[in-house]
């Protein structure tokens, strides 16, 4: 039921309820009091109806004891004188206003009479009691005469001794009974009985209303005089008693009926008052809760309705804020203003869904830009990247996008009308960003690196398209070159498929990883100087999987550092076998980025060495410069700490990163290895042979050990020799094996005689012991 | 006291008026009623052989205490009674009976004028202005007669010879029958009994 229907309704009953207690008390009391009302007035009634005759009889008595007293009265009865008799009689009569007065014998016969019709010498009923005692003064009773009811007292006439009666009476006539009705407020009715028959005489009951069936009685047999019996009806309309009751309870009627209608239109009007707001305000609710946050809530109240809308006008302004915070936050960049990463892959999607035409995107990476923040601050660099953004944003193009996906990376998407544009959109966006920027009147050089894929018309979700571009871009830099496009070459085998980390979960956990062992020589004694540890996956459907397969993923989602310690303690333990077999043999591990961030990383490295007994020059940690990128300072720290341990570091891909020499110099480093793309052009390019050469300079300078890898000539090898390359790491010596064709493989050669003894480290964090022993 | 003393005083001047008449027996008459001897009866010898002598007596009716006294008395016919007053407050006498009307205005005192009570019959008196004093005289041609004392024994001495004796008293409540009697030369004696109620409404009708 709704608010205001409940509100109202509750009240409804409730006034109901107590106006319907209160009618029925009210009328049960009245018709109560209307009945005990009418038997309280027949009562006195009756009373005030004996009251009169009482009063009638004093009357009658006193006048007819003065006439009797009075001598000359006596004396005309004594001597019987008639006419006299008479007229004494008439006057004392009318003295008093008596209807009748009767001088009788003492035997009852009639010797003068006025007012009355009889004849001298005819017997008058006197009443049996008054014949029987003459000296009962003033006995009244009641006597039928023609018709007529009189109230009659007679009193003895002395002279002295009784001689005669006078019997004097009033007539109970309509008048007598109208006025006892008046007094009493009832109806009075007289009734004779002649015969056996009861007749009214006198009744002051209206004609016709005799037949109402509630009247009350009261009946008064009076005393018998002669041959009728009289008696005094006292009668009351219940009805007629009830009336003013009767009128009461509709008055209370009407009064209950008036305030429930009123109650219910004030209930109801209260209720709209409360719930129309409450309405309006559920409304504005709703719209706000459907993202629309301009609903105007304007309850012009002083009540809590009032501050409640008030309250959803404050809530509204600033969930309207913060929603848009948020969504700047979500989707935008918020140095830069340009989209962020995930608004950008929404944008794109939506492109990509709709668009006929081909979707071009790049991924542009800002070369250098880690160094504006180190040398200039990174206000300057903020200042770099906001400019950048904005130069390419004001790339004219047809349905255009552009986001800042990291620190330096950039990208853009746009709808071609030819596929053949690309290459011009391309170079575009690489001439918006050619110029310097100026940042405090300080011109900066930014070279910027593009990657571009294309979609084919409605094929590929913009991840796909992405890390195309992303592909694309690796490419370029690879190649130094400022723009490359994507072609399916460039695509490694089934990659996008191993993006379940269940599944790499699952490899671990089933022992399907593998370690494959390449073999490092010695370059100007040819002996085996050692091996690098590189990881495998036995893929139960897709076959052995290389690093490029899996790694980056890992490295993505932070699986890296369980492979790590996979590997390391698989490594280890293969080692200190060897060792303890007394074919020891150095063996290189690679560390990731993410594994230099692991503060732990020490203590495990220094646990796995004691447990498994492995001297720890025997381990070497390679590393890409990459892993200084995110926090030197920490990397530093940890280098510092596992080179402590005895462990040999090597820098992994030297030459491709952009780690200052300042750094290196700082490193706790043993040895450089040089990335392959140099040694793969050392013998086209003379320019990549003074690269390299260079490099093993340097390292040399700095008292590092060089590595080279990627060797795949004689020639090549050749030239390291003569560069001073300590080491050699290549498919000319020996391709990545598996541990029974890397013993197989060592079987006869010469090693590099190592002198090791394990060390026991006295780990502060042997927990790690415990979470080792998990996998 | 007083009263008792004049009743004797009346019987004794009954007995000294008849004796010298009479030749009979002395008759004794015994007045019962229920509640035992009833005083105050009047009692009649009307002769039937010979005309009554005449005479007249003299006769007082007192009035004491708002009272006739006595209450009853019997008269010859022509006697010459007298209304003496002995109260402080002052009476009137009246009677409306048809053997003596008369009227004595108020007074106090010695009595005003005597009234003779010429006409047999009986004479009921009264005071207008106290209507309880009720007094009876009954007046009687013959000169036999006697009123019964406190014993309801009243003692005659008549002549001999037939007589018709009438009896009355103002308590009677029905009227005592009168009957023949036949005097003889001894004594005689017979009983009458009434039935008396003092508060009965009618006086018994006097026995002409």
């Amino acid at each position: 039921m709704a608010l205001r229907t409940r509100i109202a309704v509750t009240f409804l009953l409730l006034l109901a309820a107590v106006l319907a207690a209160a009618l029925g008390a009210v009328s049960a009391t009245n018709r109560g009091n209307a009945e005990r009302e009418v038997q309280r007035q027949l009562d006195v009634g009756a009373s005030v109806f004996s009251r009169l005759l009482e009063s009638n009889r004093r009357q009658l008595t006193q006048a007819a004891q003065a006439v009797a007293a009075d001598y000359g009265f006596r004396e005309a009865v004594a001597t019987r004188d008639t006419d006299t008799l008479v007229s004494v009689l008439e006057n004392s009569g009318q003295r008093i206003g008596a209807a009748m007065v009767v001088l009788t014998s003492l035997n009852g016969d009639v010797i003068a009479a006025s007012g009355l019709r009889v004849k001298a010498g005819t017997p008058f009923p006197l009443s049996p009691a008054q014949r029987s005692s003459p000296a009962g003064d003033g006995a009244t009773s009641l006597m039928v005469d023609n018709g007529r009811i009189y109230q009659l007292v007679s009193v003895p006439v002395r002279s002295p001794l009784p001689v005669a009666w006078i019997a004097m009476g009033f007539e109970l006539d309509a008048k007598a009974a109208h006025e006892l009705a008046d007094i009493t407020g009832l109806a009075v009715t007289l009734s004779v009985n002649s015969g056996g028959h009861w007749a009214n005489v006198v009744s002051t009951v209206p004609a016709g209303a005799a037949s109402q069936s509630d009247i009350v009685t009261r009946r008064i047999e009076m005393p018998k005089w002669g041959n009728a019996a009289v008696a005094a009806v006292l009668s009351r309309s219940l009805a007629e008693a009830r009336a003013p009751f009767e009128r009461l309870t509709q008055v209370l009627y009407l009064i209950a009926a008036a305030s429930l209608i009123a109650s219910a239109l004030a209930a109801f009007w209260l209720a709209r008052n409360i719930t129309r707001p409450l309405q309006d305000l559920t409304q504005a609710v709703d719209q706000i809760r459907s993202g629309a946050y301009d609903v105007p809530l304007s309850v012009q109240r002083r009540d809590e309705l009032g501050v409640l809308a008030e309250g959803l006008q404050l809530m509204q302004a600033a969930v309207q804020s913060r929603d848009q915070s948020i969504r700047r936050l979500a989707y935008e960049d918020s140095l830069t203003g340009v989209m962020n990463r995930t608004a950008f892959g929404a944008a794109l999607g939506q492109v990509l869904n709709a668009a006929d035409a081909p979707i071009a995107v790049a991924v542009i990476n800002l070369g250098r830009f880690r160094r504006i923040n180190e040398h200039l601050g990174y206000s300057v660099g903020d200042a770099v990247l906001t400019k950048m953004a904005a130069r390419l944003a004001a790339v004219p193009s047809v349905n255009s996008a552009v986001a800042r996906l990291a620190a330096d990376q950039f990208a853009a998407f746009t709808r071609l009308s030819d596929a053949a544009d690309l290459q011009a959109w391309g170079t575009s966006l690489v001439m918006a960003l050619a110029d310097p920027v100026f940042v405090e009147a300080q011109p900066i050089d930014i070279t910027a690196t593009l990657g571009l894929a294309l979609a084919a018309e409605g094929a590929g979700s913009p991840d796909e398209l992405m890390r195309c571009a992303d592909l694309a871009l690796e490419h370029a830099r690879r190649e130094k070159r400022v723009l490359a496009i994507y072609e399916e070459g460039l695509k490694p085998a089934a990659r996008d498929q191993l993006s379940l980390l269940g599944e790499l979960r699952h490899a671990v956990e089933n022992d399907e990883l593998r370690l494959f062992y390449q073999p490092k020589i010695e370059l100007q004694t040819g002996r085996v100087a050692g091996a690098e540890v590189l990881l495998r996956w036995q893929h139960p459907t897709r076959g052995l999987l290389g690093p490029a397969d899996f790694i980056a993923f890992a490295e993505q989602t932070g699986f890296i550092r369980r492979l790590t310690r996979w590997t390391l303690d698989r490594a280890i333990a293969q080692g200190a076998l060897w060792q303890r077999a007394g074919k020891a043999l150095a063996l290189a591990v690679n560390i990731s980025a993410d594994d230099i961030g692991d503060v732990r990383l020490d203590s495990r490295v220094a646990s796995l060495l004691t447990r498994h007994q492995l001297p720890p020059v025997l381990l070497t940690l390679e590393l890409t410069e990459s892993g200084f990128i995110e926090d030197p300072t920490q990397a530093l720290r940890m280098l510092d700490a596992i080179a402590a341990l005895g462990v040999t570091l090597s820098i992994d891909d030297f030459g491709t990163g952009y780690s200052s020499l300042s750094h290196l110099a700082r490193m706790p480093v043993h040895e450089v290895k040089i990335d392959r793309s140099f040694v793969l052009g050392l013998e086209s390019d003379p320019e990549f042979a003074l690269v390299v050469r260079s490099a093993i300079d340097m390292g040399h300078g700095l008292g590092l050990k060089v590595v080279a890898e990627g060797i795949e000539t004689e020639g090549a090898a050749a030239r390291l020799r003569d560069f001073g390359c300590d080491i050699a790491q290549g498919y000319l010596y020996a391709k990545p094996m598996p541990l029974a064709a890397l013993e197989s493989w060592l079987e006869g050669r010469e090693r590099v005689r190592v002198i090791a003894v394990p060390v026991d480290f006295k780990t502060e964090d042997l927990v790690d012991t415990v979470s080792l022993a998990i996998y | 006291m007083t009263l008792m003393r004049r009743h004797r005083w009346y019987a004794a001047m009954l007995g000294v008026l008849c004796t010298p008449v009479t030749l009979g027996g002395m008759v004794t008459v015994n007045v019962t009623a229920h509640s035992g001897a009833a005083a105050d009866t009047v009692i009649v010898f009307d002769p039937l052989d010979a005309a009554p002598p005449a005479g007249r007596d003299a006769v007082s009716i007192d009035q004491i205490n708002q009272r006739f006294v006595p209450r009853v008395s019997v008269v010859r016919t022509g006697t010459v009674i007298t209304f003496p007053n002995s109260d402080r407050i002052r009476h009137q006498v009246y009677s409306f009976s048809p053997a003596k009307i008369f009227t004595l205005k108020l007074y106090a005192g010695s009595p005003q004028t005597p009234v003779t009570f010429d006409h047999a019959g009986l004479v009921v008196l009264g005071c207008n202005i106290h209507d309880k004093m009720v007094a009876f005289v009954g007046v009687v041609d013959s000169p036999y007669f006697a009123k019964t004392p406190e014993s309801g024994v009243a003692t005659l001495n008549l002549p001999v010879g037939r007589y018709r004796l009438r009896a009355w008293h103002p308590d009677a409540v029905a009227a005592i029958p009168s009957r023949e009697i036949t005097v003889p030369p001894g004594p005689l004696s017979f009983s009458l009994s009434v039935d008396l109620n003092s508060a009965a409404a009618a006086v018994a009708l006097w026995p002409e």
